[in-house]
């Protein structure tokens, strides 16, 4: 009531349903929140699982994972090549793979690997040139394996959002490779097969020992994967593959450079004249990449014909097949007369 | 104006031009310092003594210095490393710098004396992204060819040429005008990049390589792809220097260009497809190399004036010497590592890109364009 006496003034109708709408607009949210926060709470609680384990992963990560988890999700070749290893193969249900060329697996795994590790494109959780995480969710994994081809963020994205912890596998010298397998097999429940594979990995790295132990000198060498007009790209200080190559015995032709991935131009292999020139091949990537390089046929390693083309994969995945098949195959190209 | 013709040029004009002639000197004779002094840098240091003994080792067919290396403590491998890096590295690639420079140069000092524009530049009507595919093609379908040869640089070449062909075909006819042209090529070049990034989304190994193309790079440098863009380079850039006196009229006008006889319509299309080629065979020998193009010929007016008879064949001078001291660059401030050239024109092209914008917004024409 006014108090001047003047009778009230009704709403407008327009405002009296424009705050129904609201009113309602209101409701419909709070229903669709309560509806995700009760869905979420349902998801946070997991599938039944024998237990949990707490484990540190090569980044320094303290994640808790399900004990003997069912269903995996793998991101990296290299972890797969562990999973596969140790007879765990059944419980991957997802890998990476890049957009949706050749099904998505032929940019992440070659077709050897596909046919032993019995690979579909069903199994494809899209991780390059942008992060599916609906892909992931899909397989509904209990945990997911990934080494940094997986950025810090879609970590943060899977073990946050999706709640899916994520344990990181990248080891960052070839003894740990070994730590890997052994974190994979306790996960698993499987520590003694883990010990087993670790007993080979173990024997693969004396023999190296052995056949490098009584070299008086070095040789120069120069690992590379990739080609381009500008140049080689290699290793250098710092980098997984250097540690692969002061194992094998030898020194990298980018053992002095400034980053830890350089690419040497033509004028640096030529000043660091390797004796012996390895390269990785497969992925799109022959001979003739190389071949085709600057200079290329006036680095003396060519023209002694000290070539050695090996699956580009020994060299770039850290995992037991690096040490199993890369390391034996570095060796006998480094020192033909010793290995 | 007749008057001032008749009795000759004044004092203070006549010392004008003969300071404009000076500095035309002293750019050259710089330019040509500098290229010598290029031979010293590269990705690898090697003492000033062994540079020299090389080049004249290899002038002079072995007469002089017969063993490159004499009177230094180099040891003899690395004296005929030393040896293959000089001469067959980094003076090719000194010399392709010149060569792609001067080329981007006169395209660009060509294009905006067409368009009337200071902002046109030699990549202005897609040129770059159809070399970007041609060179792709090679790259992501790994085709054995791969990097071998020419096939890389011809097919680039090819893209880039159809490309600027395209626009001119498209924008013929009743649709000719400036406008017309000019939004075509940024239509196209549109379109072509979504192409390019549609094929690198589903083909990533070729991206790598894809990336070198298009941030530029003298890594394609030989003796055999320096005579080929040389030869080329040159014939285009006669070819496009006469037509300066033409450009020089379109400035006015194209009513006042007609009334004297130039037939602006088809000036225009000849020096588009003159300055598209020159453009083509930059792009197929080192990618795609930013404001060479745009900054050269606006250096040129600043010092030389407006006429396009100079500014020409001075935008390809200027061209090659900042292509060249790009190059320089790299090596100075980053010894030892390689980075795409286009990196470091950009560094200097964008300040001034940003200076010219500002002049614009405050009034100044920069010159007649």
């Amino acid at each position: 009531m006014s108090l001047n006496g003047a009778p009230p003034v009704p709403p407008p109708r327009r405002t009296i349903a424009l705050s129904w709408f609201v009113v309602g607009l209101l409701i419909v949210a709070g229903v669709a929140i309560a509806g995700t926060a009760a869905y979420s709470a349902l998801r946070s609680s997991g599938p039944a699982t024998p237990g949990n384990l707490t484990v540190t992963d090569d980044l320094g990560r303290t994640v808790v994972v399900p004990l003997d988890p069912e269903r995996v999700a793998v991101l990296s070749p290299s972890i797969m090549d562990i999973m596969f290893r140790l007879g765990l193969r059944s419980h991957v249900v997802g890998v990476d793979c890049y957009a949706a060329a050749d099904g998505g697996l032929a940019e992440d795994y070659s077709p050897d690997q596909v046919a032993l590790w019995g690979l579909s494109s069903s199994m494809c959780i899209q991780i390059g040139p942008t992060f599916a995480p609906e892909m992931l969710e899909n397989l509904t994994p209990q945990l997911v394996l990934a080494s940094t081809i997986v950025s810090v963020a879609e970590v943060e994205t899977i073990s946050t959002t999706l709640k899916v912890p994520v344990v990181m596998l990248q080891p960052p010298t070839l003894s740990g490779i070994l730590v890997d397998v052994d974190l994979v097999g306790t996960i698993f429940g499987v520590s003694s097969e883990a010990a087993a594979l670790n007993a080979k990995l173990s024997a693969g790295l004396y023999n190296a020992t052995v056949v490098t132990g009584n070299l008086s000198t070095l040789p120069t060498v120069l690992v590379t994967y990739y080609a381009d007009p500008n140049g080689y790209w290699t290793y250098g200080p710092g980098s997984f593959g250097e540690s692969l190559i002061e194992i094998a015995g030898a020194i990298g032709a980018g053992a002095n450079a400034t980053l830890p991935y350089p690419e040497l131009s033509p004028a640096q292999v030529l000043v660091a004249n390797p004796s012996v020139i390895v390269y990785g091949v497969g992925f799109g990537v022959n001979e003739s990449t190389y071949t085709a390089g600057p200079l290329w046929s006036e680095f003396s390693a060519v023209k002694n014909g000290n070539l050695t083309g090996i699956d580009s994969n020994w060299l770039t995945e850290p995992d037991p097949t690096m040490i199993l098949d890369g390391l034996p195959t570095l060796l006998a190209a480094f020192h033909p007369s010793a290995a | 104006m007749g008057a001032t013709a008749r009795a000759g040029p004044t004092p203070s004009a006549e010392r004008r031009g003969r300071r404009r002639w000076l500095l035309l000197v002293a750019l050259v004779v710089g330019g040509i310092a500098l290229a010598a002094g290029s031979t010293l840098l590269g990705t690898v240091a090697i003492p000033p003594q062994v540079v020299v003994q090389v080049l004249l080792h290899e002038v002079s067919g072995g007469q002089l210095y017969p063993d490159p290396c004499a009177g230094t403590n180099v040891a003899p491998r690395l004296c005929g490393a030393y040896e293959v890096i000089v001469w067959q590295l980094y003076v090719p690639e000194i010399l392709l710098a010149l060569i792609v420079g001067a080329g981007l140069g006169i395209s660009g000092g060509a294009l905006q004396g067409v368009f009337r524009n200071p902002l046109a530049d030699p990549f202005l009507l897609g040129i770059s992204s159809g070399g970007t595919i041609g060179a792709a093609v090679i790259y992501v379908y790994r085709f054995e060819v791969a990097q071998a040869d020419l096939f890389l640089p011809l097919f680039a070449f090819v893209g880039a040429v159809a490309t600027g062909l395209l626009v001119l075909g498209v924008a013929r006819g009743r649709f000719s005008s400036v406008e017309t042209l000019l939004l075509t090529g940024v239509a196209l070049a549109n379109l072509l990049s979504a192409v390019l990034s549609l094929v690198l989304l589903y083909n990533p190994v070729g991206s790598e390589q894809v990336t070198f193309w298009l941030l530029g790079g003298l890594g394609l440098a030989t003796w055999e792809v320096d005579g080929i863009a040389a030869g080329g380079v040159l014939v285009l850039a006669t070819l496009l220097v006469l037509y300066g006196r033409a450009l020089n009229l379109i400035q006015l006008g194209h009513d006042v260009a007609q009334s004297a006889g130039v037939d602006a319509r088809r000036v225009r299309l000849r020096v588009i497809l003159l300055a598209s080629l020159t453009t083509a065979i930059a792009v197929a020998f080192t990618g795609i190399i930013g404001f060479v193009g745009l900054v050269s010929p606006h250096i040129v007016r600043r010092l030389w004036g407006t006429s396009y008879r100079v500014v020409l064949p001075g935008a390809a001078v200027v061209g090659a010497i900042f292509l060249l001291a790009a190059r320089d660059a790299n090596y100075l401030l980053f010894p030892g590592s390689l980075l795409p050239i286009g990196i470091f024109t950009a560094f200097a092209g964008v300040p001034f890109f940003l200076y010219l914008l500002y002049r614009q917004r405050t009034g100044s024409t920069m010159g007649s364009v």
